[in-house]
């Protein structure tokens, strides 16, 4: 009996120890939701003990009005529960409630949702794309990705927005961008030959973010580096080749010019020599030019220049213009007995001489004989001829008053240079001084009398020479020559103008 | 606001010019109703912070909004397959509805110096607001009635306070909190459901 009492004991002792490890389970705790794309949700809750039995659970949920039962219990995985379309109500307040069951017992705990739309968090981005673009002047990554794929952007329910962060790879710090709702970015502050880490995320309508999508690498390559390297090594090495045939160049420039711009061949005019023309000599050229041929005689000149040369109304004023007449016209065609020096120096006054010429038609004037007679607007440097002399020019009067070095026989007055004679007037012969160019010179005719030609009352008539013997030495004729001369009373050797 | 484009800058082509500023308009007016919700969110996370509600409280608390006798679509499906003229009506409504209580909880607010000038000036902000998306969203649907998109059965917009004449007096039972939490909840659905609507009128853009 007793045995019986114990084994009984002993079985219920047994028994309550295997009841005493198993029990009613405990209320589940721990409730989430998710919605992925703001149409349908999820449910999961964290089981407690399950008191060692196998233990249900079972979801009911109110809503407004009713209690119903979890449609879905199996889509979402364990211990969850799914919510399709037609069973989800935004802007609704659930009241969950899980209730676990086994063998000893239940358990349930109660859990609020207020908005669904608070448990919004969608899947990341997919088809996330980097792409390095290298074009310059610096390269950057083209990244693109797409919403996840059960997001309904079309009707407007669901507006997507990103955010991106990039990062080197050895870096440890991302750098975070806000993209807003476009689906590509490009990113440039990347360098050469880095590795780089991408990843995007999203959310719909300021609820949670989603996940990071998957890393994407992207590495910057190197070899841009070396091809500007590559490119600025060609072109030093092409500068070398170029400054030494410049330098070349300059140092054989004459060797180059002559090939490049042969010398103009000289003229080949017989019996003209072209140093010759340099050198200046004026009879030489004058040859040259004109091949020796002979002038015609100044007698053919003289009724032109008697035409030209009037001084004033009267005639004593004769003076031979046939060198007048000659500068006149034709400054290189000049006596050969004659100094070019003289030309070349004083001749540019000629020109100025004609214009006066020109200005003063009405009176008939001579201009002085000298070469150096100028209208006052000459400068002053052009006067040089006149070194000896003052030549003082009123262009209303015409008159010229040339002093000359009192040394010399004072012959006042030149009438007429015809050719080889020099025609001198007296100065009390001139009527008035107006019209009258008064012409004092001397003249060295006095010491060489064997130069008179004729004395015709109150003219001399001189014999014109030579000029060599009277001129002075040839190097200051060229220098002075018109102040010798008319120091020497050589007056036709100066021009003489006379103006109708 | 976002840049809106000009509608003067359409001068060709009448009924193309007129449903291209309709879509500029519905932008106009989804950007202000998002902005709306953003300010509505941010000041409930900072009453969050003085009330320190417990999350997943155990027991139901009541929040009956006094706008939950507005018959709302609860969803995407829903709210496609409801009239334009419906959808159109509920937004208005609940745009009425909550002219007068923002404007008292912003006097509150003003009064009551435990609120910094921070949410202070966003109670005015989203006051403000409220009557200005009320006025855009009116445009909209004059525009809407112009073109011919919805019935002129729309008549009784000018007087939508007269339906909520009787429930004028809810909202003062309400706490604060629960006002933002109503709001905050009802600012939501407006702005899901102008953008749906404008998905479903000018689809072609950016749908």
């Amino acid at each position: 009996m007793r045995t019986h009492l114990g084994l009984v004991m002993l079985c219920v002792m047994s028994a309550a120890g295997v009841c005493s490890s198993t029990s009613a389970p405990e209320s589940p705790r721990q409730f989430d939701c998710r919605s992925r794309e703001k149409e349908t949700f999820s449910c999961w809750w964290e089981p407690g003990s399950d008191g060692g039995l196998p233990t249900e659970y079972r979801l009911f949920y109110e809503i407004e009005k009713g209690v119903r039962e979890c449609p879905d219990y199996v889509s979402a995985g364990e211990n969850s529960c799914f919510f399709d379309k037609r069973h989800t109500s935004f802007w609704a307040e659930y009241i969950m409630m899980v209730v676990a069951t086994n063998a000893l017992g239940n358990a349930s705990a109660q859990f609020q949702i207020p908005d669904v739309m608070n448990y919004v968090k969608p899947d990341p981005p997919v088809n996330v794309t980097v792409v390095v673009n290298s074009s310059a002047p610096s390269p950057f990554l083209e990244i693109r990705w797409k919403s996840p794929p059960n997001v309904d952007v079309r009707t407007g329910w669901v507006t997507p927005k990103y955010e991106l962060r990039v990062k080197q790879n050895d870096s440890k710090e991302w750098k975070v961008i806000d993209i807003g709702a476009q689906t590509f970015f490009n990113f440039h502050n990347v360098e050469h030959g880095l590795l780089y880490m991408v990843q995007v995320r999203c959310n719909l309508d300021y609820g949670k973010w989603s996940e990071w999508s998957n890393t994407i690498f992207a590495k910057i390559p190197k070899h841009h580096q070396l091809e500007k390297y590559f490119w600025i090594f060609v072109f030093v090495f092409s500068l070398i080749p170029l400054l030494t045939a410049m330098y070349i160049l300059v140092l054989k420039r004459k060797v180059v010019k002559q090939c490049l711009l042969p010398p103009v061949p000289g003229p080949k005019i017989k019996g003209v020599d072209v140093h010759l023309l340099k050198s200046g000599q004026s009879e030489d050229v004058v040859n040259a030019l004109t091949g020796n041929q002979n002038f015609p005689p100044m007698a053919a000149w003289t009724e032109q220049v008697e035409d030209f040369l009037l001084v004033s109304d009267s005639d004593e004023w004769l003076l031979t213009d046939t060198f007048a007449s000659e500068e006149k016209k034709d400054i290189f065609i000049i006596p050969a007995s004659l100094h070019l020096g003289l030309e070349i120096q004083c001749g540019d006054s000629t020109v100025d001489l004609n214009t006066w010429e020109k200005t003063d038609d009405s009176k008939e004037e001579t201009k002085s004989n000298f070469l150096n007679t100028e209208p006052i607007n000459l400068p002053i440097e052009k006067q040089e001829c006149l070194s000896g002399e003052e030549v003082s020019i009123q262009p209303n009067t015409s008159y010229v008053d040339i002093q000359q070095r009192p040394t010399l026989t004072d012959y006042s007055r030149v009438k007429e240079v015809n050719g080889d004679t020099i025609l001198i007037l007296n100065e009390e012969e001139i009527p008035h001084g107006s019209d009258a160019v008064k012409v004092k010179r001397e003249v060295s005719v006095p010491d060489d009398y064997s130069r008179v030609k004729e004395v015709n009352s109150d003219v001399v008539f001189l014999e014109k020479g030579d000029s060599k013997p009277i001129m002075p030495h040839d190097s200051e004729l060229s220098k002075g020559f018109c102040s010798k001369m008319i120091a020497n009373g050589y007056v036709d050797s100066v021009p003489s103008f006379s103006v109708k | 606001m976002s840049s809106m484009r000009a509608a003067s800058s359409c001068t060709n082509g009448q009924t193309g010019c007129h449903f291209l500023s309709l879509a500029n308009l519905f932008d106009r007016v989804i950007q202000h109703s998002a902005r709306m919700h953003g300010i509505s969110n941010d000041l409930h996370s900072e009453f969050e912070l003085y009330f320190l509600p417990s999350k997943n409280q155990i027991g139901r608390v009541s929040r009956n909004c006094h706008t939950s006798t507005i018959l709302t679509p609860n969803g995407k499906e829903n709210a496609q397959r409801i009239a334009r003229e419906e959808l159109t009506e509920v937004i208005l409504k609940l745009l009425v509805a909550w002219r007068e209580p923002l404007w008292h909880f912003h006097q509150n607010m003003a009064q009551h110096h435990e609120f910094n000038n921070f949410s202070s000036n966003k109670s005015l902000e989203m006051s403000d607001m409220v009557h200005e998306l009320r006025r855009g969203v009116q445009k909209v649907v004059e525009k809407m009635q112009m073109l011919g998109v919805i019935s002129s059965s729309l008549g009784n917009l000018a007087s939508p306070e007269a339906l909520l004449a009787s429930d004028r007096a809810e909202w003062r039972l309400m706490n604060d909190y629960d006002l933002l939490y109503c709001f905050r909840r009802d600012s939501n659905k407006i702005q899901n459901y102008l953008k749906i609507l404008k998905c479903r009128i000018v689809p072609e853009h950016r749908c």
